[in-house]
Formats: structure tokens, C-alpha cells, sequence
């Protein structure tokens, strides 16, 4: 377990499969490329039968027309095989991109999984960011930049070996210009990324303003502030732009270097090779004279040698934002396993869950018994010792200010928390043990619960086992004992309305009401456990939900915190956490 | 389709000028790459021959011209980047700030997702793919190809034929992929990373409901599960740009082999000079390039007319569906009230009915009322109905007398204040979240209004005092620091109607009373419109209207 945490701190990258698909590909492509030899070879060997004809300084009687049509169709045939390996490349690059990606979203994902719910865990904008487009930002990386590295490696050095067989002095116009062009880009490239790095920055930082300015419209109508926000905007849009353009300035002057540069390597070429064939020049060959054919040859050699540089800086946006998006993949992960499961194994109760060494009695209400629980939260500690019972089918009120420990404690009954010492015991077996099998079968009401999206049916079902065997008078029954009948009622679609973000459309009450009916719908439960469930609700309504607890709490061992009076007042023992702070913790001072 | 086309439009229509700079100046350098190889063709074999026969051979002209090509295309390729990029980031500027003022000015009050919001910012960022991926590559195609056919058919008709045979097989690929682009695929990939977002949005902020509802491992397999769909609908996009390229690169060959044979075959009959042939061949080498550019941002049209799509939806989103209609008759002014609601009648969109039915009511002046009722009774719809958020079906409201849609914006935020029930605070300095109040204010002001609230003491005790950046990842204050804050910026206002919606909501005892404490000893003379359901500001109130 702890070898796999570590392991998974660095997401995102490839394993050693994915880097050799990765360098056959690229190995591919290059072959791919330099398969433009032999076409180049033919199209100038062609040509010079032309021209030889042409002048007459041809011994031979070939007909260059005969040359001419083995060379077009030989060109053909090749450029099939040449575009069939290109696509080659691309597929394995694209699967073994693909493959990558996954990993590191299941990475996230159990994690995430692992990571018990009492836990910190980044916002659900940030997760959900990662778990999207981070990840989607990994496959261009590999996709794209990985192949043309190794095809940068392969191709330049191949044609310049082969324009040195006919041309030493071709050979080093391409290669001064070629390594010059790294050591250019290099030294630009370096100003314009840490100047593009910021400028990323900036972009995240205007849409973040915009996004803010928009959800507090509201805010900002009702003070009458809207023009000024409106030349806000205006005015970071405009500042956003001009440090772009800037940078883009630079960014796009090391691109212009590499135009230039194999721009002029092919004028020099072409050059070269002309004043060589008028006889000006004799220099930069073995010996023997270029020819003309030859001449050609490696004029049409010359762009091939830039291509792949060109391809690879094009690429190489994707290598930065590859890089950035694992690094940040990375940190995610980290900040998912700090203080992680090892420390704390209770988490979610997948590890214990198959293990069979408990399980719980469906039909009977269970007992729950504390034993010498002690928690400390931020520093604070928060039970010391305290050992607590309750009998099956009893009701139990939690009392207290906020912050003493009501929550807690029933985070503990279900596992999201492990407490320093002692245990949670339902009917005798640690409830760690339980885990898995008690969440799914536990009346329960959050604190601040939370809908997801989907219709409002499809929220109170999530939660049953077989959420075909419930009927509409049920679902209506639930709603009623919860207070959220009219207001379901009151929906544009009734139950078919569609519940969007955070509960989005509904108030707070709302959201409580209809979680609770989604409790209710748990009929076959054993045990209720609600967390505050008449906050932010009006008098009426919180008679209404206290009615419906009090119906759902018989034959049911059944836990409540609350502040709320009317709560309090239900038939039930109370258990005063300030009270027993005052005992409990005296003694141990 | 359609909305790309809109986006086009509008760009082209929002800078004429830049739009069409762009254009020309891209031309330059991709004629320039063509030229170079062609001219470059025609000199060495032109030299060649002059070697062979000793004929004179102007050279310099030649090679002069070949490096002038090679400056061009250097130059004219970062002119044209630096052109068309300033000329893309101006009009997505001015995108982003018509959805701001579209948001503003529509009745979206309430439906505002996050997550919407924010896919739509990124669909505004990805909107520049349009004209520097689409429509730069593809003019430049077009202008090049035109002027190579009317070139070839000025050569021969034989080179103007091969010419014609290729650049109508290019057009042809270019037209699949514009007129039957796979809309599906993209449709699809695009619900599927949207699925995954939500869900995953879900598993971070319900992990709790989760476990116990549904369970944390089904909802990671759901994520999965998206991401195969993901998975297959970009398999079949990337696999048909790939296929399209794949088959342009084959055209391309194909047509240097015909060209070859053509151009061959040109100077057999005495046509074409054997240096001219050489470089007729060449060109068509530098063809690919620029064919294969915009056949990639035709490619890409599927999902850019997604993001296009969203975009120019959200601009024209319906407009004033909750404005105010048309009144019965002309109210006497009255200026006893400093609020009147006559026969006022709202009722949401969708709803089958009316949330509030004839309703009227008046508060005099100083006079504090509470509306009370049980939640959906449409409490909170009055109190926007009374900041004018939203305008009632039928009725009138007066405000001093005037009728409440007869003030001019800044009039009647200078009237009413409202302290809602969920303050929003920006992510902005602590100083301009208070100023949004009043702009004007000094400091001292600030912090006597903060004093006033009982934060002074919280935000003297941090370390950026009033320059304390808020929101997220800023400084953390609590619920009822936030309330209190709140409380701070209606403090910095001196209106004639205060309206409380629910303020002390979600406080603790202690903090609510302190507030709603603090608020009446702040208010002097200003009438109080309070919505609330909580005994102890049901008690403070003059009169209580339930519903």
C-alpha cells in the first residue's frame, strides 16, 4: 500500500511499454520521412535524363520518357508506403497516449476513492479541472511531442549524412544552419517562457475575474456598481492583451529564426549548387564534380532537413503544458494523500469490507457503544476517553455548541473518522468493520447534504438497493414525512426536475427536506443518524421535519444533534456534550 | 456551422481592417515558400545548362531574388502571426465583455452555474482557433491555388489540366470535411468530458453523501466510464483528420508525379523549357504544406462550432422574461409611503402558477415590516421585486411616491439598499468588496463601518489590514464574519429603503442578534423592508405582513 502511494505520486507519466511505443513510433515516422530520399533520388535522377537529352549531352539512347514514368510511378508507390507508416506512427502514438491518460485518471480517481470523507480534499472545481482537462492536456504531449522527438533525432542527421556523399560543403550550409537554430530558439525561448508562463497566469487570473464578477452580479446590481465593474473588465481584458502581444512578440521571434534560418539553408543550397553547376565554383565535393542531377538531389533534400525541426518546435507548446498539467497531477495526488489512509486505515472501509469478519443484522436495530473514544481535533481535544451506550432501538439527542463534537461523533459511527484510541462498537464489532455494508444501509442526514446531479427521483433513489421495487406513493410518502411535498409539487417537472449543481435551483431548506425524504426512502434501515436537520428551516417546516423524525425513529436506533429545541424536546435521552465535557475532561487535566 | 459563420461575421465586421491585414499579409509568406523552391529550381538548372553550353546566364538577378524570397517568407510569416493574433485577442476581448454586460442586463438572475460560466470562458478562449486555424489558412489556400491555376493556364493545358485534376481532389477533401463534418463524435466527446466533470465536481464536494448514497467506487467507475466514451468519440475524430491527411499527403505525391510526367512531356513537344519544367515541379513540392494547415482547421470544425455554438447562445439569451408588462392605469403619485406594492402579481418561468397573486401593501417612512411565511410563500420574491432584481406581471410599485421602473439605475441603488441572505464577496481586496458601496469612501470611513459591524477588531488583528485580498484562497472568514462584512458595506449607504432578506439566517443565537442589533441602531430613519421568519426580527418589526 504504501509502496503504491508512493508510486502514485508521480502521475502522468509514461511506463517503460508506453516509452518504447512512444520511440517506435517516432522511429516510424522517421523512416517515414526519409523515405523522401528515394522519391527526391528519382525526381532528380528523371530530371538529369531530361536535361542530359535536352542538351545533348547524353551518350545513351534511353528515351527519358521511359525514365520518367518508372520514376512518377515509383514516387507513388513509395509516397503509399510513406503514408501508411505515417499513419502507423500516429495510431500507436495516439493508443499509447491514450493508455497514459487513463492511468492517470484512475490514479486521481482511486485516490480519490481512498481518501476518507473527513478528510481536506481540494475544491470539487479544482478536482474536477484535474480529473478533465489536466489529464486532456497529457495526451498532445505524448501524441504529438514525443514522436517528433525522436524524429528530430533520426531525420536531420540521416540527410545531412546523405548530401555529404555528394556534397560536403551542402552538408555544413545545412548543418550550421540547422544547430544554429536550437541555440537561437534556446536563448529567445527562455525570455518568452517565463514570460509566457506569467501571461498563463494572467489568463487564468482574467477569467477568474470575470467568472466572479458574474456570480456576484447580484451583489454588484443592488449597489449600483455595474458600470464601474463593466470598465473593470475592460480594462484587464485590454492589459491582458497587450502582455500577450508582448509576449507573443518574443515567443514568435524564436520561431522566426528557425523560418529564417532553413529559409536561407535552402537559398544557400540553391545557390551553391548553381554557381557550382555554372562552373564558378569547384569546391565541396570529393573530386568529383556535382552533377546536375546530383545538385538537385540535394536541393530537394534541403527542406526535408528543416521539417522536422519546424514540426518540433510547433510541438513544443504541447511539451510545456504536458509537463505542467503531470506536475500539477502530481501535487493533486500528494495533496490526496497527505495524512493519507496509512496513518488513518479506517478511510472508506474497502480494505476491511471483503474480509467477512462482521456483519450486520439488516432487520434488527443495533446497539452502539463508545468505548474510551478519545479525539483530538486541530489541536483541540475533543473527546478524552468517553464511553458512551446506546441500547437497540433507543434515541439519543446530541447536544452542544458548535464545535463540540456532535459531528464527530457521528462521523465515527459511520467510519469517515477513526478515533486516536478506543472504538466504536456496533453490536460488538468495531465499526470499521462494518464500513462499507453499514453506509449502505443507514438512514442519514448530513449536516450540509448535498444533491447531485440528476432529477430529483433520481436523488431519492440513488441511495436504495433496488430502486426499481420503490412505488410513486412511497416516493410520496417519503417526501411528505420530510416536509417537501408542496415544495416538490411547486418544481417546474415535479420529480422529473433536473437538480443542477450544488442543489442548484434549491435553497438550502430545500435541499435538507428533500435529503431527508431520501433517508426516509431507506425503509429497511436499522439505525438513523442526522446531523442538525431543522437548520435554515422556518417554524412550520421544522415542525413538519421534527414529525416526520420522530415517526422515522421508532424501531430504529437513532442518533440526532441539533441545537434546535423543538429537536431536543423529541422522546429520547439527552446527552449534553457540554455537561460531559466539563466531567469528562476535568479529571484527565 | 451556423454559429461559426456568426463568429466570423462578427469578428470581421468588429475590426474590418485587421481582419483582412491579417489575410493579405499570411498570403506573403506562403507565396514566398512556393516561389523560393520554384525559382530555386529554375536557377540550378538554368545554371546547369548555361555550365554545359557556356550560354551567358544572368546570375545575380537569380540568387538575389532567391534571398529576397527567403527574407519574405521569414518576415512576412512573423508579421502575419503578430497581426492576426493581435487582431484575434482584440475580438475576444470584446467578447468577453458583452457577456458580462449580457449577463448584467438579462433577467439570469439565479442561474448562474459555475461550472457553465466557466466552460463558457474557455469556450471564448478556445474561439481564436476560428480565425487563426480556419480562416487565415483557409484564405490563403484558396488565394494561392487561384493564382497557381490561372499560372498553369497561362503554361500550357496540359499543366493546367494536372493542375486543375489535384486541386479539385484537395477541394474535394476540403469539402467533406466542411459540408458532413462528424458533428456526432464531437457532440458526443463533448458530453462525455462534461459528464465526467460534473461527476467529478460531484465526488469532491459530496463525498460524504456519496459514500452513503450511491457509493464513492460506483461514481469513480461513472467517471471512468466517460472517459471511455471520451475516449472513442476523440478515437473517431483524430482518426478522420488523420485519414484526411493521410489521403492529402497521398494527392499531394501524386500530383508531383503527374506534374513530373506533364511537365516531361512539355518539353518533348518544344513547350516548356527545361529549367521553366523544373520549377513547375518544385512548387508543387511546397503545395502539401500549405494544403495540409487548413485542412487540419477544417478538421476541427466540429468542435470549434461546439464552442461557437455555446458562445453566441449565451449572447442572445432571451431577454427580459421576468421584465415588468404593462400597467392598468397610471397611479396618483402618493407621497406618504416610502414603499408601495399595488396589486402585485409574479410568477416564475415554468411555474404552473402565480408565487404572489394581487398582492399589496406599504411601508411609511422609518417604519420597519417584516413579511413573514413559510419558505416558497415568495418572501424573497418581494424583496427582489422591491431592488427591482426582477418586475412584476401585473401591478405597480412606487417607491417615494415614483414608480419604482422610472428611476434611473444609479437613482435607485442610491435609494434602496438590499443586505441579502447569501452576501457574495469578490475575490478582491477586503477595501474594494466594502467601496463597491460607495467608491468615494475613505479609509477612516471603512473602518468606521467596519467598527460598526464588530469586525474592526478581526481585520485590524490581520496582517493586510484593509488590503486582506477575500474569496478563495483568500482571507477565510467565517459565516457570520462574512454576514458581518456584509452588514460593513450596507453601513457605507444612507438609503430611504433598507431590505433585509433573511439576514441573520444560518447565525448562531448570539451572532444574529448581535447584527440584527447593530443593523437597527445603524438604520436612524430609513424604512426596513424584512424579510425574515425568525421570532426575534419578527419582534423587532413594526408591523409583520405574513403570507
Amino acid at each position: 500500500m504504501g509502496k503504491d502511494a508512493k508510486k502514485g505520486c508521480e502521475i502522468g507519466g509514461p511506463d517503460n511499454s508506453d516509452r518504447k511505443a512512444l520511440t517506435r513510433a517516432g522511429s516510424v515516422l522517421a523512416l517515414a520521412d526519409l523515405l523522401w530520399v528515394p522519391q527526391a533520388g528519382l525526381l532528380a535522377w528523371s530530371l538529369g535524363a531530361v536535361l542530359s537529352q535536352s542538351v545533348g549531352a547524353s551518350d545513351t539512347q534511353t528515351l527519358p520518357m521511359d525514365v520518367v514514368l518508372v520514376a512518377a510511378v515509383s514516387v507513388i508507390l513509395i509516397a503509399v508506403v510513406r503514408v501508411f507508416l505515417q499513419k502507423h506512427a500516429r495510431d500507436i502514438a495516439r493508443r499509447t497516449a491514450r493508455n497514459i491518460q487513463e492511468r492517470a485518471r484512475s490514479a486521481l480517481l482511486f485516490a480519490a476513492v481512498a481518501r476518507s470523507p473527513s478528510e481536506s480534499f481540494p475544491s470539487s472545481g479544482a478536482f474536477a479541472a484535474h480529473v478533465v482537462d489536466q489529464v486532456d492536456l497529457l495526451g498532445p504531449y505524448y501524441r504529438n511531442f514525443m514522436p517528433q522527438y525522436m524524429r528530430l533525432k533520426l531525420v536531420p542527421i540521416g540527410i545531412v549524412l546523405i548530401t555529404a556523399w555528394f556534397s560536403w560543403l551542402a552538408a555544413l550550409i545545412l548543418l550550421v544552419c540547422g544547430p544554429v537554430i536550437p541555440v537561437f530558439m534556446a536563448l529567445i525561448g527562455s525570455r518568452a517562457k517565463a514570460a509566457s508562463e506569467e501571461q498563463q497566469e494572467e489568463l487564468t487570473r482574467l477569467s477568474g475575474l470575470l467568472l466572479d464578477r458574474i456570480r456576484g452580479l447580484e451583489t454588484l446590481t443592488v449597489f449600483g456598481a455595474l458600470d464601474r465593474t463593466r470598465s473593470d473588465i475592460h480594462d484587464a481584458g485590454e492589459r491582458f492583451r497587450l502582455g500577450t502581444m508582448k509576449v507573443l512578440k518574443v515567443a514568435f521571434l524564436s520561431s522566426t529564426v528557425l523560418e529564417l534560418f532553413s529559409a536561407l539553408g535552402i537559398a544557400f543550397s540553391a545557390v551553391y549548387v548553381g554557381f557550382t553547376l555554372l562552373g564558378d565554383l569547384d569546391i565541396g565535393t570529393w573530386g568529383t564534380p556535382l552533377g546536375y542531377a546530383g545538385g538537385l538531389f540535394v536541393l530537394l533534400l534541403a527542406p526535408e532537413f528543416f521539417a522536422p525541426l519546424r514540426a518540433f518546435s510547433a510541438a513544443y507548446h504541447d511539451r510545456a503544458a504536458g509537463l505542467a498539467a503531470s506536475r500539477k497531477l502530481s501535487e493533486l495526488l500528494a495533496e490526496m494523500q497527505a495524512g493519507g489512509p496509512e496513518e488513518k486505515p479506517a478511510s472508506n472501509g474497502t480494505q476491511e469490507s471483503g474480509t467477512g469478519q462482521g456483519s450486520l443484522n439488516r432487520c434488527d436495530p443495533p446497539a452502539i457503544s463508545f468505548t474510551n473514544l478519545s479525539i483530538t481535533l486541530s489541536g483541540r481535544p475533543v473527546f478524552d476517553r468517553f464511553t458512551f451506550s446506546i441500547a437497540p432501538a433507543e434515541t439519543v439527542l446530541l447536544a452542544g455548541k458548535s464545535g463540540r463534537g456532535k459531528s464527530t461523533l457521528l462521523d465515527c459511527v459511520l467510519g469517515f473518522r477513526t478515533p486516536d484510541t478506543g472504538q466504536v462498537l456496533l453490536d460488538g464489532t468495531d465499526v470499521r468493520f462494518l464500513a462499507r455494508e453499514l453506509r449502505s444501509s443507514v438512514m442519514w442526514l448530513a449536516q450540509a447534504p448535498r444533491l447531485f446531479h440528476g432529477s430529483v427521483k433520481a436523488n431519492l433513489l440513488k441511495g436504495h438497493s433496488s430502486p426499481d421495487a420503490i412505488t410513486s406513493d412511497e416516493i410520496w410518502d417519503a417526501l411528505r414525512l420530510a416536509g417537501a411535498e408542496d415544495l416538490v409539487r411547486r418544481l417546474p417537472q415535479g420529480l422529473s426536475t433536473r437538480i443542477g449543481e450544488n442543489g442548484f435551483g434549491l435553497s438550502v431548506g430545500e435541499i435538507r427536506r428533500i435529503a431527508l425524504a431520501r433517508a426516509a426512502l431507506r425503509s429497511d434501515a436499522a439505525l438513523l443518524l442526522a446531523d442538525e436537520p431543522t437548520a435554515g428551516l422556518d417554524r412550520e417546516t421544522a415542525a413538519d421535519v421534527v414529525n416526520g423524525l420522530q415517526r422515522l425513529a421508532k424501531a430504529r436506533t437513532t442518533l440526532v444533534a441539533s441545537h434546535d429545541a423543538t429537536v431536543l424536546g423529541l422522546p429520547g435521552r439527552l446527552l449534553d456534550l457540554d455537561k460531559l465535557g466539563a466531567r469528562e475532561l476535568e479529571p484527565a487535566k | 456551422m451556423r454559429a461559426v459563420r456568426q463568429i466570423v461575421r462578427r469578428q470581421a465586421t468588429y475590426d474590418r481592417f485587421h481582419f483582412w491585414i491579417g489575410i493579405l499579409v499570411a498570403v506573403l509568406p506562403a507565396a514566398a515558400g512556393i516561389l523560393l523552391l520554384g525559382v530555386s529550381g529554375w536557377f540550378i538548372t538554368a545554371a546547369a545548362i548555361a555550365g554545359l553550353s557556356g550560354a551567358f546566364l544572368n546570375i545575380f538577378a537569380p540568387s538575389a531574388i532567391i534571398r529576397a524570397l527567403a527574407i519574405v517568407r521569414t518576415a512576412g510569416r512573423y508579421g502575419e502571426r503578430l497581426l492576426t493574433h493581435d487582431a484575434t485577442f482584440r475580438f475576444l476581448g470584446d467578447l468577453r465583455n458583452r457577456l458580462f454586460a449580457l449577463h448584467s442586463s438579462t433577467a439570469l438572475q439565479g442561474r448562474r452555474s459555475g461550472l457553465l460560466l466557466n466552460r463558457l470562458t474557455a469556450d471564448i478562449a478556445a474561439l481564436d482557433a476560428i480565425y487563426l486555424r480556419l480562416v487565415v489558412p483557409g484564405a490563403v489556400a484558396v488565394v494561392i491555388l487561384t493564382c497557381l491555376l490561372v499560372f498553369w493556364a497561362s503554361v500550357s493545358a496540359p499543366v493546367f489540366l494536372a493542375g486543375l485534376v489535384f486541386v479539385l481532389a484537395w477541394t474535394f477533401l476540403a469539402f467533406r470535411s466542411f459540408a458532413r463534418p462528424d458533428n456526432n463524435s464531437a457532440r458526443r466527446a463533448d458530453a462525455a468530458s462534461e459528464a465526467m466533470r460534473l461527476r467529478a465536481a460531484d465526488m469532491a464536494a459530496g463525498r460524504r453523501d456519496l459514500a452513503v448514497y450511491g457509493g464513492m467506487d460506483a461514481a469513480a467507475d461513472n467517471i471512468v466510464d466517460a472517459g471511455h466514451r471520451l475516449e472513442r468519440a476523440e478515437d473517431l475524430l483524430e482518426g478522420r483528420a488523420e485519414t484526411t491527411s493521410a489521403v492529402s499527403s497521398l494527392v499531394g505525391q501524386t500530383f508531383l508525379a503527374a506534374m513530373l510526367t506533364v511537365c516531361v512531356l512539355g518539353v518533348e513537344d518544344g513547350s516548356i523549357s527545361v529549367a521553366f519544367a523544373v520549377g513547375l515541379v518544385l512548387v508543387v513540392i511546397a503545395l502539401p504544406e500549405i494544403i495540409s494547415v487548413m485542412l487540419a482547421g477544417l478538421e476541427n470544425l466540429p468542435r470549434m462550432s461546439l464552442a461557437a455554438g455555446r458562445a453566441t447562445k449565451a449572447g442572445q439569451a432571451p431577454s427580459g422574461s421576468g421584465e415588468a408588462q404593462t400597467g392598468i392605469e397610471d397611479p396618483k403619485p402618493c407621497t406618504a409611503d416610502v414603499l408601495r406594492f399595488r396589486g402585485i402579481s409574479y410568477r416564475y418561468e415554468g411555474a404552473a402558477k402565480n408565487v404572489l397573486d394581487g398582492l399589496s401593501f406599504e411601508i411609511g417612512p422609518g417604519e420597519i415590516v417584516a413579511v413573514a411565511g413559510r419558505s416558497g410563500c415568495g418572501k424573497s420574491t418581494i424583496a427582489a421585486l422591491a431592488a427591482r432584481l426582477i418586475g412584476p406581471r401585473n401591478g405597480h410599485i412606487l417607491l417615494n411616491g415614483r414608480r419604482v421602473d422610472d428611476y434611473r439605475e444609479d437613482e435607485l441603488r442610491r435609494t434602496v439598499t438590499v443586505v441579502s441572505q447569501r452576501p457574495y464577496l469578490f475575490n478582491d481586496t477586503l477595501a474594494a468588496n466594502l467601496r463597491l458601496a460607495d467608491p468615494r469612501a475613505t479609509d477612516a470611513e471603512l473602518w468606521h463601518a467596519l467598527e460598526q459591524s464588530a469586525l474592526a477588531e478581526r481585520i485590524a488583528a490581520g496582517r493586510d489590514g484593509l488590503s486582506a485580498v477575500l474569496g478563495e484562497g483568500g482571507l477565510g472568514l467565517s459565516g457570520g464574519e462574512q454576514r458581518r462584512l456584509a452588514l460593513a458595506r450596507a453601513f457605507l449607504t444612507r438609503p430611504a429603503l433598507f431590505v433585509l432578506d433573511e439576514m441573520t439566517e444560518g447565525l448562531d443565537e448570539e451572532t444574529a442578534e448581535d447584527v440584527l442589533g447593530r443593523f437597527l441602531e445603524y438604520r436612524g430613519k430609513s424604512a426596513v423592508l424584512m424579510i425574515a421568519h425568525k421570532q426575534r426580527e419578527l419582534d423587532a418589526a413594526d408591523r409583520v405582513l405574513h403570507l
